[in-house]
């Protein structure tokens, strides 16, 4: 075994939870007194429009280690395409992923044929 | 008597189960690469399952592991390991509203991975305020088991199984792209937001195009967000 390996991930494991952890006991509190305070809504705050942007900001980056090459960008449009349609039609969740996925994975398996 | 299906907790777990299903897609090809490179960089497979099962955080394991193998101080490992997540910082207080104050979300918190955070973040507003700790439990527990699984096949069978199958592992990952579309869609439902979301997507896949992809996801939402705030004081002033 070796020690020096298990307290570094020990460490980074405590390091990551209380990134992930802390802010929220932060926001709790702030959230707790604005309210024993009785203070109004400001307009929308700046969390509620970060969540979205980060979601963004997620899914363009998402979007490059699937699209390398030019061929590949197409499966992507392709891919996301179908998503959007099919979410436009079930408005759910699994069902449009499941089928940008396939509609993804049958332009990949068919770009031997066209490339 | 029986409370209604939409209060019983059991109800709100496999709820949140089923709405991580799309995860596994994501999850599952990344997990067994990254249980195939630890065991290839000199771990074994105890290590590599305590880094997936309790750093849990995909792009800095894949660096914990580089750096040990490059013979990186430890101290430096650790530091990089928690630095590359920063932009965690912000996603506990912005699903705070719908939380509450109860006390067992600080310890669920371990599974606040980008793509819990974003699932999180649309769904958990839906919910009855009683069926949220238990949808965000099972949609978390399934994601978190899952990446735990995926490690466990990659560092046992993965290379067997992406010598066979090599294409399953190019197909799988775009899960995550489309389950993020899916998580925005119903968000550009004015032009505001579109205007704003848009330009985030834009900017986020130009800075990672650049060479900074760790930055992007940050700088790309710090951008957009205040791009929101310049337009929202343009649309009141003009009226």
């Amino acid at each position: 075994m070796n020690t020096e390996l298990w307290i570094a991930i020990f460490a980074a494991a405590i390091g990551t939870f209380a990134l992930r952890a802390l802010p929220l006991i932060w926001m709790q509190r702030h959230l707790r007194q604005r309210d024993q305070q009785g203070v109004p809504d400001a307009g929308p705050p700046l969390f509620t429009v970060l969540g979205p942007t980060m979601i963004a900001a997620l899914f363009g980056v998402s979007l490059l280690p699937v699209s390398t090459t030019p061929a590949s960008t197409i499966a992507v449009l392709i891919g996301c395409l179908s998503t959007y349609l099919v979410w436009r039609w079930t408005q759910s969740l699994g069902i449009p992923v499941a089928v940008g996925v396939a509609a993804f994975g049958v332009v990949t398996a068919m770009q031997p044929l066209w490339t | 008597m029986r409370a209604p299906d939409h209060l019983n907790p059991r109800f709100a777990v496999l709820n949140g189960v089923r709405d991580a299903i799309p995860l596994l897609g994501a999850y599952f090809p990344v997990a067994m690469s990254f249980g195939l490179i630890a065991l290839q960089s000199g771990l074994n497979i105890t290590e590599t399952m305590l880094i997936s099962t309790l750093i849990y955080a995909g792009a800095s394991q894949f660096l914990f592991v580089s750096m040990y193998a490059s013979g990186a101080p430890l101290i430096l490992v650790v530091l990089m390991t928690v630095l590359i997540n920063g932009r965690h910082l912000i996603y506990g207080p912005s699903i705070a509203p719908w939380l509450g104050t109860d006390r067992r979300w600080f310890w669920l918190m371990h599974g606040l991975t980008d793509q819990i955070f974003a699932l999180a973040h649309t769904r958990l507003p839906q919910l009855h305020e009683d069926q949220r700790m238990g949808w965000y439990t099972g949609a978390m527990l399934l994601a978190w088991f899952s990446w735990i699984f995926g490690t466990a096949v990659g560092a046992v069978v993965g290379q067997q199984l992406t010598e066979r199958w090599p294409l399953v592992g190019e197909i799988l990952p775009f899960a995550l792209p489309a389950l993020f579309l899916v998580l925005l869609a119903p968000r550009f439902a004015t032009r505001l937001w579109s205007i704003v979301l848009g330009s985030t997507i834009a900017l986020a896949i130009g800075i990672s195009l650049i060479g900074m992809s760790n930055a992007a996801i940050p700088m790309a939402a710090a951008l957009g967000t205040t791009l929101y705030f310049i337009l929202n004081a343009n649309t009141k002033l003009t009226g």
